[in-house]
């Protein structure tokens, strides 16, 4: 993708109140169109809800788009939201980028707005600038050995591993004492239908 | 229970303890010891005629040391596997002259006293961690004399002594004089909801526990005098309030207010509580004769060992730390490994059932697409870069790296496979040849630039590693935790991945400050990933010093996923220490530095120099 | 082997003794204000 004409879409996202309670969200739109490279900026009430995505794929097709920048949450939450989202525009899922406004930003600078606000259109550049230098990655693909493994044999665990079982697969319990049955077995009754407990 | 030791495809691995742990979602490597019984598993009927002959006798941890066992011997009577065991710790030996009675007596021979602790190696997709919890011992507590006084037992004793199973057979009678106890107390959230001693959170199954005990006496012996001493009685559960209603309505008598004070009288072993009623604000003595201390739930303290294992955080009140509390709260942080049970906080044995059934479907999940996708953050080597000093091999955690030879003229070359992409060996690399997927040096030198192009003066760029310190900073958002608004992070997987260059960047761009943090050793999500960091920045405050640049403002924090109060701390006082650079002082390392970079570029140029005329003349 | 060594807080600049080992990195924390930015620092000749 080297040498083609960089295509940045920016969409700002108000998370209701989350983010735009705090951060003049408006102003960080508007603040992203003077940023150099991109095309279309879009702001949404919330951007990982089906109305959010739907924009961005009809964003990526109609400024053809070959960056993505969602200025909303922390990665750890929605970036595999978002990276769904570009693929299914076609567009390749690393060259989608986060600013994250919210856990980072409207959440912990409450009181002061005006400079939670600059730092939201701060973040937003900087995502921006990372997201230039992005490039389309191949995600290897690993087969899965059909076993799984139980650590723990008390109630939980002989839950899980009979579940695991009667789905239909291997499973190793391993269990530290002699037998299984953990705290469970040395309770009489349990709650709340008091019958007895093994 | 018994259905576990049936099913064709669960195979049991009692009695034994997870060694080692590598590889990563869809294919984990496992060692398990699996530690000698001495007797053979398969082969013992647990007809029990060992027992009879073996003269060593021992407490019985089953039976809350309320009982004894023999040195051989079956956990419970409905264990599974139905096997017995030998204790060696306290087994005489098999020596004829030792003892050895048990082998004499077992008419199936299964009792072998060679055997030896087996090793096995598990290929295993996803793992379930279902530990469990330890019960909270309140011997510390010296207020309600338990272990002083005999008539005061916890609600774990309690469980045994009215078991039919139990030492008393089901007939319960209090400690000193196998009475029935007529008079009982209980006592709630001992161990939990305090601040000073035991533990701060609510253990959430105690009052239904008290609840059901209570019906249960009544049930028993229907003249059973209970009372309750509570802060409040939490019944939320479905169901739950009813039993709470029929406890009362059975003339259980709930008190609210701790007992201050606990004495025992010398003759009648009775015991007398003072107790502040806190909604009639009276302080009245009650005699009993026999107190229940319903003690809470807390992390088991054997869990370190595991969670270094499988690389997982814990939360504040110890237990383990999920991906996300409400949309992921039975995933780990780690791809491919769930949580059942109270290894991530008490829970009663219905949440225990439904959460234990969740991470069961969220692990089948995996295994039924029978592949899964590799994020694509691995590392690569551009050979021709490549000088084949080997540090990248060195430094690799995972040992994905394959060695060079210069002599041989063989590259380096990363299994893409074994690659974690932590980044290390791209941070490491002196020529550069190592280019990090997704997080490369372009990438992060564009985000350190962006910060410091505008108001520099005003900012503190900060590193920050994807699992601990940026989920840290995560949670400090979610909890709303208040900071300065100067700081810059910049997201890397590892705090392994900051390449020296980075942080001298940032200083030749203006930053007043520079942080770098990670995990603390022990969470390290790349194993020891960060001990690579610590080394780093040690060599930068040297290299600082020398250059005249106050090592000072490069600092360096261990910030993990549940610390959110710390970070925000970090980050005010990073604010602080910001204010006290001057521009003057930036100003001046702006310049050492750029003197610094130009001295370099001219070494370089006349090493090429020097090579090329090699050349010429050869 | 365990050395003793002099250690400097950078954040609050507490300076204080404690064990180490030569070449073993190791999480260090300042006991005065807790922070990790603790450097090892040479004894002044
Ligand atoms: S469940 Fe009840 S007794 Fe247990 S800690 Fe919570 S409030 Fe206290
Ligand atoms: S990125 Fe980390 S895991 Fe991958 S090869 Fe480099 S050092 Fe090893
Ligand atoms: S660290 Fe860099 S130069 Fe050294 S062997 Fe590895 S790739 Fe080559
Ligand atoms: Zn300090």
């Amino acid at each position: 993708m080297y040498g083609e004409e960089l295509r940045i879409g920016v969409f700002v996202c108000d998370c209701g109140l989350n983010i735009a309670g705090t951060v003049d969200c408006k102003a960080v739109a508007e603040y992203s169109e003077t940023l150099d490279d991109v095309v279309a900026v879009i702001r949404n009430k919330y951007t990982c809800a089906d109305p959010g995505q739907n924009e961005i794929k009809k964003a990526i097709i109609e400024h053809k788009l070959n960056r993505v920048v969602v200025a909303s949450c922390t990665p750890k939450i929605h970036e595999p939201t978002f990276r769904q989202c570009v693929a299914d525009a076609g567009l390749n899922p690393y060259l989608y980028e986060m600013a994250n406004i919210r856990e980072h930003c409207s959440w912990v600078h409450q009181n002061e707005k005006a400079k939670a606000t600059e730092k939201a259109k701060e973040l937003v550049k900087s995502a921006v600038a990372r997201a230039r230098f992005l490039e389309p990655q191949i995600e290897a693909e690993v087969p899965v050995t059909k076993a799984a493994l139980v650590i723990g044999g008390g109630v939980a665990g002989i839950q899980s591993a009979l579940d695991l079982a009667d789905a239909g697969h291997q499973v190793y319990l391993v269990e530290k004492e002699p037998s299984i049955g953990g705290i469970m077995a040395a309770l009489d009754k349990t709650y709340p239908t008091m019958d007895c407990s093994i | 229970m018994m259905d576990v030791g049936r099913h064709p495809r669960i195979k049991l691995l009692a009695y034994s303890e997870i060694e080692h742990v590598s590889g990563f979602i869809g294919n984990f490597n496992v060692k398990v010891r699996k530690k000698a019984r001495y007797v053979d598993e398969n082969d013992c009927t647990a007809c029990g005629d060992c027992v009879v002959d073996c003269p060593v006798i021992v407490p019985d941890e089953y039976q809350q040391g309320l009982s004894s066992r023999k040195a051989i011997y079956i956990q419970l009577p409905q264990a599974v596997p139905s096997a017995y065991l030998i204790d060696m710790d306290h087994c005489l030996g098999n020596n004829p002259i030792a003892c050895g009675k048990c082998q004499e007596a077992c008419e199936k021979k299964c009792i072998n006293f060679d055997m030896e602790d087996e090793i096995l190696e598990l290929e295993v997709g996803t793992i379930i961690v279902a530990t469990g919890n330890e019960v909270y011992d309140p011997t510390e507590l010296d207020e309600f004399g338990y272990r002083s006084f005999e008539n005061v037992i916890t609600s774990m004793e309690f469980e045994r002594l009215i078991c039919a199973g139990g030492p008393t057979e089901g007939h319960f009678v209090r400690p000193t004089d196998h009475q029935r106890p007529i008079r009982i107390g209980f006592i709630q959230c001992v161990g939990s909801r305090s601040d000073n001693r035991g533990n701060p959170y609510c253990s959430n199954i105690c009052c239904m526990n008290t609840i059901k005990d209570t019906l249960l006496l009544n049930d028993h012996y229907p003249d059973t005098e209970s009372k309750v001493f509570y802060i409040d009685i939490r019944a939320f559960g479905k169901g739950f309030e009813d039993m709470f209603k029929r406890s009362k309505e059975a003339g259980v008598k709930y008190i609210r207010g701790i007992p201050g004070d606990v004495w025992e009288d010398p003759v009648t072993k009775n015991i007398f509580l003072a107790v502040e009623d806190t909604t009639s604000g009276k302080v009245e003595v009650h005699e009993l004769d026999l107190v229940v201390l319903s003690v809470g739930l807390e992390p088991r303290k054997d869990m370190k060992h595991l969670q270094q294992l499988l690389t997982l955080s814990s939360t504040a009140d110890g237990f383990l730390l999920e991906s996300h509390p409400k949309l992921k709260p039975v995933d780990a942080p780690t791809r491919g490994i769930f949580y059942a049970g109270c290894v991530e906080a008490p829970k009663d044995v219905k949440e225990s059932v439904t959460q234990a059934s969740a991470a069961a479907a969220r692990a089948s999940i995996i295994l039924n697409a029978g592949k899964v996708q590799i994020e694509a953050i691995t590392a690569q080597i551009n050979t021709d870069e490549c000088n084949y000093c080997g540090l990248c091999a060195k430094v690799c955690p995972y040992h994905a790296i394959t060695a060079a030879d210069r002599k041989l003229g063989i590259y380096p070359e990363v299994i893409q496979a074994a690659c974690a992409g932590c980044g290390t060996c791209g941070a490491e690399c002196p020529t550069d040849a190592i280019t990090m997927r997704h997080f490369t040096d372009f990438q992060i030198m564009a985000q350190v630039d962006s910060i410091l192009d505008k108001d520099n003066m005003d900012k503190v760029v900060a590193f920050a590693c994807n699992w601990c310190s940026y989920a840290g900073g995560d949670l400090c958002g979610t909890s709303r935790l208040q900071y300065p608004t100067n700081v810059r992070l910049i997201r890397t997987m590892c705090s392994g991945r900051v390449d020296e260059k980075f942080v001298i960047h940032a200083f030749k761009k203006g930053a007043p400050l520079v942080l770098v943090s990670g995990c603390h050793f022990a969470d390290c999500h790349y194993i020891n990933a960060v001990t690579w960091t610590q080394k780093r920045v040690e060599k930068l405050w040297n290299k600082l010093e020398r250059l005249g640049i106050r090592p000072e403002r490069l600092q360096l924090e261990w910030i993990s996923a549940a610390e959110g109060q710390k970070f925000a701390r970090v980050m005010r006082e990073l604010e602080e220490m910001r204010k006290k650079v001057t521009p003057e002082e930036v100003a001046e390392t702006i310049k050492i530095l750029e003197r610094e970079e130009a001295k370099a570029l001219e070494k370089k140029a006349g090493k090429a120099k020097k090579a090329e005329e090699a050349l010429q003349t050869a | 082997m365990a050395e003793r060594g002099k250690f400097k807080c950078l954040r609050c600049g507490h300076e204080y003794e404690d064990k180490y080992t030569p070449g073993v990195p190791q999480e260090r924390a300042c006991p005065k204000c807790g922070s990790n930015s603790v450097r090892r620092i040479e004894e002044k000749k």
